[in-house]
């Protein structure tokens, strides 16, 4: 990895993902080595046995008319043999003072039959037991010897070995000793090589109904059809039992011998489906060795069909593994979920197993003992433990999904009742700009009309200019509502920008100098609730304090700031200052002014104005020195309030 | 809107002032005639009328609710014959409902009908001296229109599509009631160079219609009919 990712150019996407690939292959093919090493450790253990003084290996072996001394365990190379079975005769030794236990012999393995004679009497014949007729289940033997048969000293045991196929006859040593020895052996591997097999047949049988409920519901994944019915076919051929000779059931036999091909087929269909392959036509030759043998077993012989199983169904399970194998790992590299994962690992453990398997049937195991079936549970597992990953996975999503819908539920809504606000808003904006409008032409054609009338009677007659002033006032206070009721989107500098034309206009003829500042580029930050009241009070309120200069203070200057200031808590306020020259005035520690009553009135006017639009108002006042003269000082709310509850 | 301090007397120039109030009538000539201009008065359309025959005057002051019609007639009628005469519109609110509509025939700002003498007078001369006088309430409401709303917002209509980004900034600071001086620094101009924009905006208001163009290519002499 590191000499590859040495040249490696990183902005090179598709060198860095082959890279992760590699990466990720290599990680995966380890893993799978592991396993494989833990397999072989685990299978090389070997089960526990009786003591070994019992055991009995030395035997004379009689076949085909020959005679000759062989040691247990002996591999038969004979595939069929039934009428003339090989014949191992034996000795043991029952000492005198074991006379009162009772004695058994014990086989834990052969194949594929067995029928042991004790000094002459039958004490065993396995042929009835159907589940030590199937090969595949290493199912191990025991039989009590009747005490009336056994004598002290030597004794005669001899075994017939029973073959019909389709592997060779075997069989392991043998123990004839005292029963209570030998039957916590013999307990053990009944529990492993028949009770657990059941065990694993009924799990199967769930997932098989399970997984048949899942592709009933769920027809587009025909996935989990196919594997439903491999674990059907799997319990069949679990529970259904081999029958000896031609009865009239024998004809299902064909069931029992093809289903280890065809279930291969279906787990490795399976596999493909998982992993996103669509079913092709060509597919059927997965399920010809399985058709064939079922065939086969319907119109031929029984032990041409056993023959064949060698030939047909083995291969099939080892290549089905295979492909299963490759298959698994690829989807685990590209889609890196965890079935695939769990698959692949299992996949690895049977593969392992029917590789030491086939060893065992070519003789190049010390022993017969076959794993591939009863690793098939591992595979079980794995299809359970991923079933259940993907059920809790959906249920994740349909959460996930729920909790999302609900969010982009409110979340619309919000928009909705937003952009209802706005419509709302704007609607509002244009029944305040018609009615305006509408005003301002009754105004024009009206009032307005009739007051220029006034000013331009007053100027003509003498002693009326207070009339005029009035008239003049009026039309001012007529100009301030209308430019207050226009739609300045919320940017108080507009309605400032008339004000300040305005006051220049009042201010000209006293010669008053206006001077006017904007500390801050920007000027007053934008308050999208200003409402038209909250100008006007505003408005007002810088009127009220020019008009005091004006006719109060004898200023000869005033200066308007207009700033921005950063307030302590983060927020952005407006602040407007009026400042004169003036004379000032004493401010009584109430914060009215001390002096004129309507000066005053004056005051209180405006900190009342400033207190409905939320803001803060600052007088000083000072009658000598440099700072003579009077500040107001306007510091707007970071918000307007929406009503003028304030009002005080 | 800035006055100038008071400067020569101006000689000579002629005004024409339509207005339908008598005493308002009055006190605008007064201002003005005191103020050295040559006043002809006219109360009506037709009087405003005879009074454009004799001659263009410098500037025309108009009122828009006539007797009988309306300023807005004499506006463009005035800006076709005498291209090179001010006109202004006398308002008695200074609103954008008649003051856009005469901007858009070839006025140039308004005047309160209850200004001061003093400010009649200065009016009319930063007029004459080629000044053009944009309230901030007008800046204000041509700029608004320049702004992407979803509908135009009521009142007269206005085309400010060929306004440049910088005439915008222009009115933008008139609108928020800055002088030119502000603004010229602000936008990094020269002072002088602000009166110019805002005539230039005025310009650019002005509706052109297809038969405008042909009255005024014929009175140029392009075209002989």
């Amino acid at each position: 990895m590191n000499d590859h990712g040495d040249d490696a150019q990183p902005d090179l996407p598709g060198r860095e993902r082959r890279r992760l690939q590699t990466s990720r292959l290599v990680q995966y093919l380890l893993l799978q080595a592991l396993i494989v090493a833990a397999c072989i450790f685990a299978l090389r253990q070997s089960l526990p046995e009786p003591p070994g003084e019992y055991q009995v290996t030395a035997f004379r072996l009689s076949e085909s008319g020959a005679e000759r001394a062989v040691t247990l365990p002996y591999f038969s190379s004979l595939r069929h043999a039934m009428n003339d079975p090989p014949r191992f005769a034996g000795q043991f030794i029952r000492p005198a003072s074991e006379a009162a236990r009772a004695w058994s012999v014990f086989l834990p393995r052969f194949t594929n039959g067995v029928e042991v004679t004790v000094n002459g009497v039958v004490i065993l014949d396995s042929r009835r037991d159907p589940a030590a007729n199937r090969p595949d289940r290493n199912t191990a033997q025991i039989a009590v010897i009747p005490a009336s048969v056994l004598h002290d000293g030597a004794n005669d045991v001899s075994i017939k070995l029973f073959i019909w196929g389709p592997i060779t006859g075997f069989l392991d040593r043998i123990w004839v000793g005292p029963d209570e020895l030998l039957r916590p052996s013999y307990n053990l591997r009944t529990l492993i090589f028949v009770t657990l097999p059941v065990v694993f047949s009924s799990w199967q049988a769930i997932l098989a109904v399970i997984l048949g409920i899942m592709w009933v519901m769920r027809r587009h994944e025909p996935a989990y059809g196919v594997l439903a019915a491999a674990m059907a076919v799997g319990v069949g051929q679990a529970f259904l039992q081999t029958p000896m000779g031609e009865t009239p059931f024998s004809r299902l036999n064909v069931i029992l011998i093809s289903s280890a091909p065809i279930e291969s087929g279906l787990v490795l269909t399976f596999a493909l489906l998982f992993s996103g392959w669509k079913w092709q036509r060509y597919g059927w030759i997965i399920f010809i060795p399985g058709v064939l043998l079922a065939l086969a077993g319907l119109f031929g012989s029984q032990a041409m069909v056993r023959a064949l199983f060698l030939y047909l169904a083995v291969p099939m399970v080892g290549l089905s593994l295979l492909i299963i194998a490759v298959v698994t790992a690829r989807s685990m590299l590209k889609r890196r979920n965890v079935a695939s994962l769990l698959l692949g690992c299992a996949v690895t453990i049977m593969l392992t197993c029917w590789v030491v398997d086939l060893l065992s049937v070519f003789q190049m195991m010390p022993n017969r003992i076959f794993t591939a079936r009863l690793s098939y549970s591992a595979m079980l597992v794995a299809i359970g433990a991923g079933l259940t990953w993907r059920f809790a996975r959906a249920l994740n999503e349909v959460d996930g999904f729920a909790s999302r819908l609900v969010t982009q539920v409110r979340e619309a809504e919000e928009k909705l009742k937003a952009s209802f606000a706005r419509e709302e808003e704007r609607a509002r904006a244009a029944a305040l700009a018609r009615e305006r409008t509408r005003l301002m032409r009754d105004l024009h054609d009206g009032l307005g009309g009739q007051l220029v009338s006034i000013v331009a009677l007053s100027e003509r007659g003498n002693g009326s200019a207070p009339i005029g002033d009035a008239a003049r006032a009026a039309l001012k206070d007529l100009r301030l509502v209308i430019d207050s009721m226009d739609d300045i989107g919320g940017d108080l500098m507009l309605a400032l920008g008339s004000w300040r034309e305005r006051a220049m206009a009042q201010l000209r003829p006293h010669d008053i100098a206006l001077d006017w500042r904007a500390v801050t580029p920007q000027g007053l930050p934008v308050h999208p609730e200003l409402r038209p009241w909250h100008v006007i009070q505003i408005v007002r309120l810088l009127d009220e304090a020019v008009t005091n200069a004006v006719k109060h203070a004898n200023a000869r200057r005033i200066t308007v700031r207009i700033e921005t200031l950063a307030g302590a808590d983060g927020l952005d306020r407006g602040c407007i200052t009026v400042e004169d020259d003036g004379t000032g005035f004493e401010i009584a520690p109430d914060g009215a002014a001390a002096g004129a009553i309507k000066a005053a009135r004056g005051l209180r006017n405006m900190r009342s104005r400033a207190a409905r639009c939320g803001a803060e108002l600052e007088l000083s006042s000072c009658a000598q020195g440099t700072d003579q003269g009077t500040r107001v000082r306007l510091t707007l709310p970071h918000r307007f309030p929406d009503s003028d509850g304030a009002a005080g | 809107m800035n006055p100038l301090s008071d400067g020569p007397k101006a000689e000579a120039i002629t005004v024409v002032l339509v207005e339908d109030d008598a005493p308002t009538l009055w006190r605008l000539q007064d201002a003005l005639a005191k103020a050295g201009y040559q006043v002809r008065a006219a109360g009506t359309l037709t009087e405003a009328r005879a009074c454009l025959a004799q001659g263009a005057p410098k500037v025309l002051l108009t009122d828009l609710q006539l007797p009988d019609g309306h300023g807005v007639d004499l506006i463009r009628e005035t800006r076709q014959r005498f291209p090179e005469t001010e006109i202004m519109v006398i308002s008695i609110l200074g609103d954008e409902e008649s003051v856009i509509s005469a901007i858009t025939v070839g006025a140039t700002g308004y005047l309160l009908k209850d200004a001061f003498p003093t400010d009649i007078a200065a009016t009319v001369r930063d007029l004459v001296a080629g000044h053009s006088p944009i309230s901030a309430s007008i800046a204000r409401f041509i700029v608004r229109r320049t702004q992407n709303t979803p509908e135009p917002p009521p009142g007269p209509a206005l085309n400010t599509a060929k306004l440049t980004p910088r005439e915008i900034d222009i009115l933008w600071g008139i609108a928020k009631g800055f002088s030119y001086a502000e603004i010229a620094s602000h936008l990094g101009l020269s002072r002088q160079t602000v009166p110019g924009h805002i005539k230039s905006i005025y310009r650019k208001l002005e509706v052109h219609t297809r038969g405008e163009a042909v009255f005024e290519a014929v009175q140029q002499g392009l075209i002989k009919l």
